[in-house]
């Protein structure tokens, strides 16, 4: 692509691509179709973080909303930005191994091999876990609540973890925005780890190096056996494929059209201020119900509670949402309700249409 | 005219012994305040932190501050000195760095967990002092580090966030820590041999001033990176004997003529004030 054409697609689009990046990846989860399977966590696990060092971390978890979360308490952790002028970061804390979630010890030799006739369960300091508080949600019945919020690194448009090391370690690529560690130049200060809102830079216990998502790129980079392009592996083993993988600044994709356009996959935590590149389609639930069994017409989740996770413009996109399946409702067409369904016409995953570049 | 003899005589020696007192002893007594003695030393029983050898070499206290970093809380440091003592046999040079610090932070094998750790730093082109922090682009540093959870490294820098690892480091470190609570403290013992290949490694059989700085983390402070206590620039005389900087010589050279001249003047004065009566 020459120069001048490439200035021309700028000018056309009003996506807002890091500076110095060509394209950006970007992911978009439907809460509504989340089950809180765990696939996805597994998936990413087994692929990437069984080594030693590794053990404590989940570059993909799922926690369950109203909650603590993983690591407990990361949205009152610090780090992001101080202004949209991305010159000042917060302050953040590193995480310690309790609100991580030390691996457990079970007591199996006991029962396996020397008779012991108690139950299967952990030894002892089994007082908290990367899913302590599942399905445990808020309100109270018949009105409780929760829903399922998975979570990788955001590859942000402005990664605060970036800023934060003194090393330049960590950066983002050129290519496609994917933020990446690089192994030969950290040194393990964890700056990252403090400065990444989200808490989703781990410091590897044994290397001494800070690992994260890599977006599963070697994946999308068609590394596969069969020289196959792959989405990252949470979304493709994602048993109700919740996930939609591609680019930001592809207009044609869906998820140009679901953040752009229809706006109505909104980043977590926008307050943070580091962009980011994971969008959710936020989750509805049915109304209340009163004592007798009726439904009301009363949020069961609260909307401020949205709001705080998801920013104001929760408001407009659940409203969007809502005239969309209305108009279905009455016979009509809708491309959103068609995007945010398996027919989707605009293809789930969309990771070459800029290999020809 | 006894008198007068006697007087002048008097004021003679007086003005002698002053020209003397004040030109000969600052050079002769206290060591130019950035110079670490360097002890020439035959026998090379030093590789420990409490080897004996270390008993004849001399020991400089070295002051230590927050080193001037954009790294956050890089103003809380904890270790405020460090006791630097260095000696030179045919074949290596050895620096021993002894400093207070009531934990032993050996592990960084926690998420919060941090090691503690010392560096000695030298211009990698001994004939120019590169920047205090990490050296600059065109101006390098070698620095010898060592740390309680990854060992010793020798280390490259051209500025802050450029410390890169030589591959084959031909620095060795042995480290200790002795004693409990405020009287706890850390002897760390580097050497070098003096001839080792590679580009972009310090001259030690330099015969100049070898520029020399330290610095110091705590890491049950959570000192790393730029949170650390770290010296001004000294240097080691491999010159030779001890050298003030000359103007320090010249001040001193310049107040010794002026008294010289007051007592001169004013013995003057008594003698022809006595002369005329």
């Amino acid at each position: 692509m020459s120069t001048d054409q490439q200035d021309d697609q700028d000018e056309d689009t009003l996506v807002n691509v890091a500076d110095g990046v060509d394209h950006q990846v970007a992911m978009v989860m439907d809460l509504n179709k989340c089950i809180g399977c765990q696939t996805c966590t597994i998936a990413c696990k087994s692929l990437w973080t069984e080594d030693g060092g590794s053990e404590y971390m989940y570059w993909n978890n799922v926690e369950t909303k109203p909650g603590e979360g993983y690591p407990r308490g990361w949205e009152d952790s610090g780090g992001g930005w101080e202004s949209e002028e991305h010159s000042d970061r917060s302050p953040g804390e590193i995480p310690d191994e309790e609100d991580y979630g030390r691996a457990w010890e079970f007591n199996h030799s006991e029962i396996m091999y020397e008779g012991s006739d108690e139950p299967l369960r952990p030894r002892e300091g089994a007082e908290w876990g990367p899913n302590w508080d599942e399905d445990q949600g808020a309100g109270e019945y018949p009105n409780s609540y929760y829903f399922y919020l998975p979570r990788i690194c955001n590859h942000c448009t402005h990664p605060s973890c970036v800023e934060a090391c003194p090393r330049s370690a960590l950066y983002k690529r050129q290519e496609d925005g994917i933020v990446l560690v690089d192994q030969d130049r950290c040194r393990g200060y964890r700056y990252c780890v403090e400065g990444c809102p989200y808490k989703k830079v781990y410091y590897n216990t044994v290397s001494k190096k800070s690992e994260k998502c890599i977006f599963c790129y070697p994946r999308i980079e068609g590394e596969g056996p069969d020289g196959e392009t792959f989405a990252p592996a949470c979304a493709e083993e994602c048993p109700p494929q919740l996930r939609m993988v591609g680019f930001l600044d592809d207009e044609e994709g869906p998820i140009h059209k679901l953040v752009e356009e229809y706006e109505v996959a909104l980043p977590l935590h926008p307050e943070f201020r580091t962009q980011p590149n994971v969008y959710y389609i936020p989750p509805f639930a049915p109304g209340q119900h009163t004592e007798d069994g009726e439904t009301v017409d009363i949020d069961r989740i609260p909307r401020q509670y949205l709001r705080n996770l998801f920013g104001d413009g929760v408001d407009e996109a659940l409203d969007t949402i809502e005239a969309h399946r209305q108009r279905v409702r009455q016979g009509g067409d809708s491309e959103l309700m068609e995007l945010l369904q398996d027919k989707n016409p605009a293809k789930q995953y969309r990771l070459e249409v800029f290999d020809d570049e | 005219m006894t008198d007068h003899r006697r007087t002048l005589a008097l004021t003679a020696v007086l003005a002698g012994l002053i020209v003397i007192s004040t030109v000969a002893a600052p050079l002769a007594s206290a060591r130019p305040a950035h110079e670490i003695p360097v002890r020439e030393v035959s026998d090379a029983n030093l590789d420990e932190p409490d080897a004996d050898g270390w008993e004849a070499v001399p020991a400089s206290d070295v002051p230590l501050a927050s080193a001037p970093s954009s790294v956050p809380n890089a103003d809380d440091t904890s270790i405020e000195t460090v006791d630097v003592q260095a000696a030179r046999t045919d074949e290596r040079l050895y620096v021993r760095l002894e400093w207070h610090d009531a934990t032993r932070d050996m592990d960084a094998s926690a998420t919060r967990e941090f090691a503690d750790a010392v560096a000695v730093q030298f211009p990698a082109n001994t004939s120019s002092r590169p920047p205090i922090a990490m050296g600059g682009p065109d101006n390098r540093v070698n620095v010898w580090y060592w740390s309680g959870a990854t060992g010793t490294q020798e280390l490259l820098a051209g500025g802050a966030g450029s410390t890169t690892a030589f591959e084959n480091p031909t620095v060795q470190a042995n480290a200790s820590h002795a004693g409990t609570g405020g009287n706890a403290t850390w002897t760390v013992v580097y050497s070098r041999p003096l001839d080792v290949s590679g580009e972009n490694r310090t001259d030690l059989r330099t015969d100049g001033d070898l520029d020399v700085a330290f610095a110091v983390w705590n890491g049950s402070n959570g000192e790393r990176s730029g949170q650390k206590a770290v010296s001004e620039w000294h240097y080691y005389p491999f010159s030779g004997g001890p050298q003030g900087p000359p103007y320090e010589t010249l001040l001193w050279t310049i107040a010794g003529i002026a008294i010289v001249a007051v007592v001169g003047v004013t013995s003057f004065g008594i003698y022809r004030t006595r002369g005329v009566e």
